[in-house]
């Protein structure tokens, strides 16, 4: 596994929240690790524990307070604004609890809508869209607007909206977290076998069955890493 | 990429048909209404310099002075001005011809019609000065005027109030139950700016007039003189030249103020002018309240709709969209409105006033200003309007905007 490159280096990564009145709160607790290209990863945390946070920061949306973050060897955790944005729109991909597509669009212009950004023409965001729903089993669907597909297939719309600017990594945040277990069930299916493909995948989630499908765990307590190693070898 | 703010921006306000449309309609309204009161304000302008131009405004006019008493401005004072004064200016350079009216108000009766109607005894040359124009049958000679005859020249409302459809010339009709006859018909002018009928009016030798309708005591005083000078720009020099001759002819010493009052046409048309841009001002500014409405509208709904669309902008952040793109976008979506509103406001502002024109049978001009007027306020309206909304989408912090429900 380590032959392969770095996708994620975290060191000494903290995040404290300064609250007006002085207060502040750390989140965040010097947390290290490593994630690899291909690798699947769950990372697991009951509400509270900082994984939110965590994933926040890692998805280049939120700056740590102190430590260093290499995002595809690449140091993010000083970067300004705009360039933070640039970073989510070519290396990025996000799948959010609720789908956050937009209903009044079309299916197609819901997954091309990362390219409007990276400046593709309009033809080949059409192109790589149609590509990207092939992908997740959405074929013709592609005029649709969101509205009149289930829950499962939005959650394919936004999971093809994360792939169509091949990012290095895909952060899901809850992915299953408003559907049923059997849909629940195929969106995971649709992670693993995109990961098999290579696509390095972080998964987000409290829910056991939902981490199952990840290889390895990193499981935050407190705002520290208090699991990190396979999935299967924990036992809580 | 301005192509592509442009199209998502027209995305997303289509999607909201009616509330844009209500929205732009307070835009429509606003540019409309001032299009529509600059075009009034033009109206009356143009009525106003044509009204001048038929009196001629080339035009000196000489009163007797204005009494002062005390400081206290009163009405005219007691006439001073000769027809042998009138007679004089006119050998001054740069003057076309001279003339003068003795005013009398009395009823004029034909057969079993009579009319009020005002009388001007005057001299022939006053044709020229108050560009009238002769109809039909002949205007009163110098030789009438000296030999007093009663001989009269008869408006058009004077035709069609006394005679309808008869040829009034030949005829003759009573003023204070002397007779007239009528040797003249004058071309209608229609009513003057302060709405009085032109045309109701008698002209004879002034002489005439002071043997029947008005004697005087000082009968060799003449209410009121005009000079019609050669060129518009020698009036200046002309009235200045008319004083001094006037102070000459009147024995008055250095010092001493003018027993008479000498106005400009040329400085009464620019007044009256000036009075007809403010009026446009005025009416336009009152106009432009309602786009300031309708531009409180328009922000008013862009911050709905970042509100409303919050959960879309933590999206577009978390995929890749920079802030300045969001702001843009929302920037475009309230230009957008402003100017289609203010397009479609200016079109039918220009229709309305064309309508309106139609109806009370006025030109109205087209003007270049409602085009100026609706293209800045498009611009504007659609900066000033979305600029906070557009700030505010900017500034939103993704994850808050994601977590929003």
């Amino acid at each position: 596994m380590s032959e392969k490159p770095i996708v994620i280096e975290v060191k000494d990564l903290c995040k404290t929240y300064y609250m007006e009145g002085g207060a502040s709160q750390v989140v965040l607790k010097h947390i290290n690790f490593k994630i690899y290209e291909g690798e699947f990863v769950a990372i697991m945390g009951h509400s509270g524990s900082g994984k939110s946070t965590l994933m926040n920061t890692l998805g280049c949306l939120d700056r740590p307070t102190s430590g260093e973050y290499f995002l595809a060897g690449e140091s993010v955790a000083k970067r300004t604004d705009k360039e933070l944005a640039i970073i989510r729109g070519q290396k990025i991909g996000f799948v959010f609890q609720n789908f956050n597509l937009m209903m009044k669009r079309s299916i197609v212009d819901n997954v091309s809508m990362p390219l409007i950004y990276q400046g593709v023409s309009e033809n080949e965001r059409r192109e790589r869209a149609l590509e990207m729903l092939k992908i997740v089993g959405l074929e013709g669907y592609g005029d649709r607007p969101p509205s009149q597909i289930s829950g499962g297939m939005q959650q394919r719309v936004a999971i093809a909206r994360a792939l169509i600017n091949h990012p290095k990594i895909i952060f899901a945040d809850e992915p299953t977290g408003n559907l049923d277990s059997i849909t629940s069930d195929e969106i995971m299916n649709l992670f693993t076998e995109l990961n098999k493909k290579g696509i390095t995948i972080v998964l987000v989630t409290h829910e056991d069955d939902v981490a199952d499908y990840a290889k390895r765990m990193i499981k935050i307590s407190d705002g520290r890493v208090e699991y990190d190693g396979l999935r299967k070898e924990y036992h809580a | 990429m301005i192509y592509q703010i442009l199209r998502e921006a027209w995305i997303s306000i289509s999607a909201y048909k009616l509330r844009t449309f209500l929205t732009m309609l307070g835009i429509v309204i606003g540019v409309a209404s001032v299009v529509l009161m600059v075009a009034a304000g033009q109206t009356v302008s143009n009525e106003i310099t044509k009204t001048f131009d038929s009196m001629g405004t080339n035009l000196i006019i000489l009163a007797p002075a204005e009494t002062v008493s005390g400081g206290v401005r009163g009405g005219r004072g007691r006439p001073s001005i000769t027809f042998k004064d009138v007679e004089a200016l006119k050998s001054l350079k740069d003057v076309e011809t001279t003339s003068y009216v003795v005013n009398a108000a009395v009823q004029a009766v034909y057969g079993s019609n009579n009319y009020g109607v005002s009388v001007y005894g005057t001299n022939p040359d006053y044709l020229a000065v108050g560009n009238w124009e002769i109809e039909s049958g002949m205007a009163f000679t110098e030789k009438d005027v000296k030999a007093g005859k009663p001989y009269i020249i008869i408006g058009q409302t004077i035709v069609d109030e006394l005679f309808g459809l008869q040829n009034p010339i030949g005829k003759v009709l009573r003023l204070k139950g002397q007779p007239f006859t009528v040797i003249g018909t004058l071309k209608a002018k229609g009513d003057n700016l302060m709405g009085q009928d032109q045309d109701n009016i008698i002209m004879m030798p002034v002489t005439t007039l002071r043997q029947r309708l008005r004697g005087s005591n000082r009968p060799q005083y003449t209410d009121i003189a005009f000079v019609k000078v050669t060129q518009e720009d020698k009036m200046e020099s002309v009235s200045k030249r008319i004083e001094y001759l006037l102070r000459a002819r009147h024995y008055l010493k250095e010092g001493a103020p003018n027993d008479f009052s000498i106005h400009l046409m040329t400085e009464m048309v620019e007044k009256v002018q000036n009075v007809g841009f403010i009026l446009s001002l005025l009416l336009s500014s009152i106009a432009s309240i309602s786009l300031v409405v309708g531009s409180i509208g328009i922000m008013n709904m862009m911050l709905v709709s970042v509100s409303e669309r919050t959960r879309e902008i933590g999206t577009r952040k978390a995929l890749g969209a920079p802030n300045r793109w969001i702001m843009f976008q929302f920037l475009m979506e309230s230009i957008i409105i402003s100017f289609m509103g203010s397009f479609i406001g200016m079109i039918l502002g220009v229709i309305l006033s064309q309508i309106a024109g139609k109806m009370l049978d006025k030109q109205v001009p087209i003007s270049l200003w409602s085009v100026v007027i609706s293209a800045s306020v498009a611009i504007f309206v659609g900066v000033v309007s979305g600029i906070m909304p557009a700030r505010k989408a900017m500034k939103l912090d993704p994850i808050e905007a994601l977590r929003y429900q």
